[in-house]
């Protein structure tokens, strides 16, 4: 479903290009969860963003559904995202203006796919059943994690791609974030894409690779 | 609490508009600045749009009823028509028509309301190319017309008052005619007057007349009003308006990028969500254009408004500078309600179109770093200070230019000043950031001073554009305040140089004489000054055109010879009086001006009798707020040759112990005694008449003063909203301070000082800009507005005014931030620091 070949991404800067990315190959199956790990800097938000089509590769070529992305323009990448995509941010980006119910349905409605039953569910699951007209300001850190997570959920992606979805949580609090995540994929029979730091968050995905030196390699959760 | 919720269907482009629309909710502030902003530009410039329209619907209609459609046949003599020459020229053939005009007092108006003009047609001969003949086209309406009771129209202004006059025929309203104006069959306008015969006859410009010698033609062409001031008095308004119109620009500028600004993180989520490029710039386009259109409907409305307040004052500035007379009721036309949504429209597209672009340009992964937006405001900061540098050496070279040449040309004046203030005002923030540099060099030991000089370079993006409006609201107020105020200084002045007398008489013809003689007499009186006033008709060579002048006879006394203002040097006064005894004139600016004649130059009048005479100009004198050619001669002379009747009489009192008014009151009474209580009232304090003098020209100047005091407060109100929407934004970069230990009091402190400071800094650069505009507005625009030339005066008070409504503004504008950022419980600093 996600397929990557020989994806190479550099950064200008002022000391010449910085080779970040150099010869990646990664391929996702429908399902399936894989789990990125690497040291802070070696290039996992770069190569999320990538997959999710927000920037452009430097060289190599990256397929969603069969479909190169470098052949699409900015509108049909977009496009691709609101309908195909879920992304979880390590910052969450919730949208202060709008309460919950509102953040939560935000790009189900730009996909125009709101399911009101499956909203509730996700309500009911995310345990933020009667905080739907706060705004997130009024929310703990987990439960803003919980609503980015719904967030990405709420229109049915194909794929989640999640950049350390539980790094602002304490332990136990990421663990039932986690779990969660779990189910709600199993149900929506969603793939995963997941960047984390955590051997432990790493250890229920079904793999697991490493970021080292711009390449990939397996990695042990 | 789960129920069903219903499914929302909006589009891409819906759901979009919606959560970009979600942050106004939030932060009302922001809106309110931005309508605003909007309202202010949108009501001061369409209500100087308004007055505009409505005087030129005014002129339209004077114009359009004959004086340049119809030429003029008149007696070369001057003297009046009679019906005989009428019908000699209509049994020779020629289509002349015969025209009354004079001045009617309503039954029943008030005392001092100024009289209605009365016109008198005859259908039945007025050329078709007449407005007033194609009123009287049908049969039926031409009966009502001619025969009893007739019929009047009446222009709408006075339609009402000539319904209540017992004399008048049934009153028509007639829109098309210019404001207090009445037309009526001749015959009744005869009977109104008091007139045997026609006062003019008219004839179309293409048809032929074969006029005797003692009959000359005069062109329409030649008859049009000498519009040119009073249109230039209309361009004056218009650059005022604009410059409101730049001054609320810069709001709505500012209140659009800070509302964007602070959703940039809001347009990333939007993006990495799946929303296009594209659709993003649309929708921000819909909300530009929901926010102008209502914006526009505000400021509109705000507009007429606002022009309904300042008509009747201009209408009065108009009347008592250009003679030109201008209804006190508003009259827009289509174009003026769709021209002002335009404009609003258009000036915030011109606000937009660079934060769109700037959107649509960055790619979605820097869109949300305010610091990459920032980094591209450092280039243009640079480019804009070239740019402000390029404008201010054009407005130097032009303001040499005029200086050299003397030559006084509206545009060049124009061009010159609207690039002076331009070029400061992208100067400006250059010129604060080097101020600021230089002020951290100096005080680099001191932490919390050091911090502050850099927290303002980082608030420099934001602080510019009201500082900006702040700068050119200051120019203006100094500019226009020092004009103002050496023009009110040379108007009083001007004042006691011509009311020199400490009592003036205006007796009754018959007493005049015997009048003059007792006054003589009396041990009271010093010096006598006789006036009389008399009309003349100004002859070009050809003696083609004509236009009224009024004579002015004076008694060159020697305390007259003293004050009296001539523009000559001190040393050639005394020749150009000798002059003036010995035969010459002296002519007003205004003649001067309109017809170019200088001293040296000869005019050719002719008087009421219908004689010649060919005059020598011995000087010119200046004769502010006369919108009238004027000659002076002695008194003796202008009764002599013009037939001048008797005149006002001015009194000047001897010096003498005792109080002035005592010594007036003495001499009234014996004067009453002896000549009867009628003859005393005609006297006039001086006092009084240099009041009603002043109160009329405070009027002239209300409106600019009015735009002026209007665009410092907007300047202002630019200043407070911009802090107040950033106020969030400024408590998170406090927060850390304070929790690093400064006192909540030293954060307001260095606060207000920060922006105390920094308007000062734009004050000290709105000196020299309001010099130069004082110096533009009286020694180039004022000249060929007005048709005459100030002195410059510089009012070191003013200067210091200048400095002290620049720390006001924004002492005003970082009370309200600053009192809230005191009253906020500690609590939430907190929360703002954790949040950073
Ligand atoms: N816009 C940019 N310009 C220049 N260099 C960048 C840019 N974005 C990232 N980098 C650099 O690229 C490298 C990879 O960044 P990236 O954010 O992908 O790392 P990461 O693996 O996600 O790190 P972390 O675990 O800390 O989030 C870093 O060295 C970073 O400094
Ligand atoms: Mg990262």
């Amino acid at each position: 479903m996600l397929q990557l070949t020989d994806v190479a991404k550099s950064y200008p800067t002022p000391q010449g290009p910085l080779f970040v990315l150099d010869g990646i190959d990664l391929h996702l199956a429908p399902g399936e969860s894989l789990a990125l790990m690497g040291e802070s800097g070696s290039g996992k938000s770069t190569l999320l963003h990538l997959a999710a089509g927000l920037d452009v590769p430097d060289r190599g070529e990256i397929h969603f559904h069969e479909r190169a992305l470098s052949a699409l323009d900015e509108p049909a990448r977009a496009d691709l995202r609101r309908r195909h995509l879920g992304l979880v941010f390590q910052q969450f980006h919730l949208v202060p203006s709008l309460a919950v119910i509102d953040n939560l349905t935000l790009q189900a409605r730009l996909a125009d796919r709101e399911d009101p039953d499956w909203t509730d569910h996700l309500l009911e699951r995310l345990g933020l059943t009667g905080l739907e007209q706060r705004y997130p300001e009024q929310l703990s850190g987990g439960q803003q994690q919980r609503l980015a997570i719904g967030r990405a959920l709420a229109p049915r992606p194909d794929l989640l791609l999640a950049d350390e979805p539980t790094g602002n949580l304490d332990e136990a609090a990421a663990d039932r974030v986690l779990a969660l995540l779990h189910e709600l994929i199993h149900e929506s029979r969603c793939a995963l894409l997941m960047v984390t730091h955590s051997a432990r968050v790493a250890a229920p995905l079904d793999r697991c690779l490493r970021l080292h030196y711009g390449r990939l390699e397996p990695g042990e959760p | 609490m789960s129920g069903r919720r219903p499914a929302r269907r909006a589009g891409v482009v819906g759901v979009t508009l919606a959560t970009l629309l979600s942050h106004y909710r939030r932060h009302p502030g922001q809106l309110a600045m931005l309508l605003l902003g909007l309202w202010v530009a949108g009501a001061l410039w369409s209500s100087v749009q308004a007055i505009n329209a409505t005087a030129r619907d005014s002129y339209a209609r004077a114009e359009a009823l004959f004086e340049t459609r119809l030429d003029r046949i008149e007696r070369r003599d001057g003297t009046p028509l009679s019906p005989a020459t009428y019908a000699a020229l209509r049994r020779d053939g020629m289509a002349v028509s015969p025209l009354v005009a004079g001045e009617l007092t309503l039954a029943g108006s008030a005392a001092g309301e100024a009289p209605l003009r009365l016109l008198g047609i005859d259908p039945l001969t007025l050329p078709g190319t007449s407005p007033l003949a194609r009123r009287t086209g049908d049969a039926a309406s031409l009966r009502d017309w001619l025969l009893p009771p007739h019929r009047l129209r009446a222009a709408p202004d006075v339609a009402d008052a000539a319904r209540r006059d017992p004399r008048l025929p049934p009153v028509e309203v007639d829109p098309g005619l210019p404001p207090a104006t009445l037309v009526t069959d001749i015959g009744v306008a005869q009977r109104l007057l008091g007139l045997a015969g026609p006062t003019r006859l008219v004839i179309a410009p293409e048809a032929p007349a074969e006029l005797p010698d003692a009959l000359m033609r005069i062109p329409a062409r030649q008859l049009a009003s000498p519009g040119q001031l009073a249109d230039s008095f209309h361009l004056n308004l218009t650059a005022m308006g604009l410059l409101a119109l730049v001054v609320g620009l810069f709001i709505v500028h500012a209140a659009l990028g800070l509302a964007l600004e602070q959703r940039l993180g809001l347009l990333r989520t939007l993006r990495a969500l799946g929303v296009p490029g594209r659709t993003l710039v649309v929708a921000l386009g819909l909300e530009l254009l929901t926010l102008g259109l209502v914006g526009a409907g505000l400021g509109i409305l705000g507009g007429v408004l606002l022009a309904r307040l300042l008509l009747p004052d201009v209408a009065a500035s108009l009347a008592s500078l250009y003679d030109s007379h201008v209804g006190t009721r508003l009259a827009l036309p289509w174009h003026f309600w769709l021209g002002g949504v335009a404009i609003i429209l258009g000036g915030l597209a011109s606000a937009g179109a660079g934060l769109l672009w700037r959107v649509a340009r960055l790619d979605v992964l820097a869109l949300g770093h305010a610091q990459a937006w920032r980094a591209r405001l450092g280039g243009l900061l640079r480019r804009q200070a070239w740019a402000g540098g390029a404008l201010i050496m054009l407005a130097a070279g032009l303001g040499g230019w005029l200086w050299l040449t003397g030559d006084r040309q509206l545009v060049a004046g124009f061009v010159m000043v609207t690039a002076a203030l331009l070029g400061v005002t992208l100067w400006l923030p250059a010129w604060l950031a080097g101020s600021w540099r230089l002020a951290a060099r100096l005080g680099r030991r001191r932490a919390l001073w050091a911090w502050a000089l850099a927290d303002l370079q980082l608030q420099l993006p934001r602080l510019q554009l009201p500082m900006m409006a702040l700068l050119l609201a200051l120019a203006t107020n100094l500019g226009v305040s020092s004009m103002v105020g050496g023009f009110r200084l040379t108007f009083l002045d001007w004042l006691d140089q011509r009311l020199l007398a400490d009592l003036y008489l205006h007796p009754e013809a018959e007493r005049h004489d015997a009048l003059q003689a007792w006054l003589a007499d009396q041990p009271e009186v010093a010096t006598l000054l006789p006036a009389r006033h008399a009309e003349a008709t100004l002859l070009d060579a050809a003696a083609q055109s004509a236009a009224p002048v009024a004579l002015f006879g004076i008694r060159p006394a020697a305390v007259l010879r003293a004050h009296w203002p001539l523009r000559l040097p001190a040393a050639e006064r005394d020749a150009a009086w000798q002059a003036l005894a010995a035969g010459e004139v002296f002519v007003n600016e205004q003649l001067a001006n309109r017809y170019r004649r200088r001293p040296g130059d000869t005019l050719t009048l002719r008087g009421a009798d219908g004689r010649r005479h060919r005059l020598s100009i011995a000087a010119i004198y200046p004769d502010y707020g006369n919108p009238r050619p004027e000659v002076v001669m002695p008194v003796a002379r202008l009764t002599r040759v013009f037939a001048a009747p008797p005149g006002s009489l001015g009194v000047v009192l001897r010096d003498a112990p005792g109080s002035r008014r005592q010594r007036l009151d003495a001499l009234v009474t014996r004067l009453a005694a002896r000549f009867g209580p009628a003859t005393a009232e005609s006297a006039i304090d001086q006092q009084a008449l240099k009041a009603d003098a002043t109160r009329v020209f405070e009027r002239t100047f209300a409106i600019t003063r009015a735009l002026d005091a209007l665009t410092l407060g907007v300047a202002a109100l630019a200043l407070l909203t911009t802090l107040l929407a950033q106020a969030g934004t400024r408590r998170a970069q406090l927060a850390p301070l304070w929790a690093l230990g400064v006192s909540r009091r030293r954060l307001v402190g260095v606060q207000c000082l920060q922006l105390t400071g920094t308007a000062l800094g734009t004050a000290l650069l709105a000196l020299p800009l309001g010099l130069a505009l004082a110096w533009a507005l009286v020694a180039v625009i004022n000249v060929a507005a007005f048709g005459w030339r100030l002195p410059l005066h510089l009012f070191p008070l003013q200067l210091l005014v200048t400095l002290g409504l620049a720390v006001l503004v924004a002492g005003l504008a970082a009370l309200l931030p600053a009192w809230r950022l005191w009253r906020m419980p500690p609590r939430q600093l907190l929360q703002e620091f954790a949040a950073t």
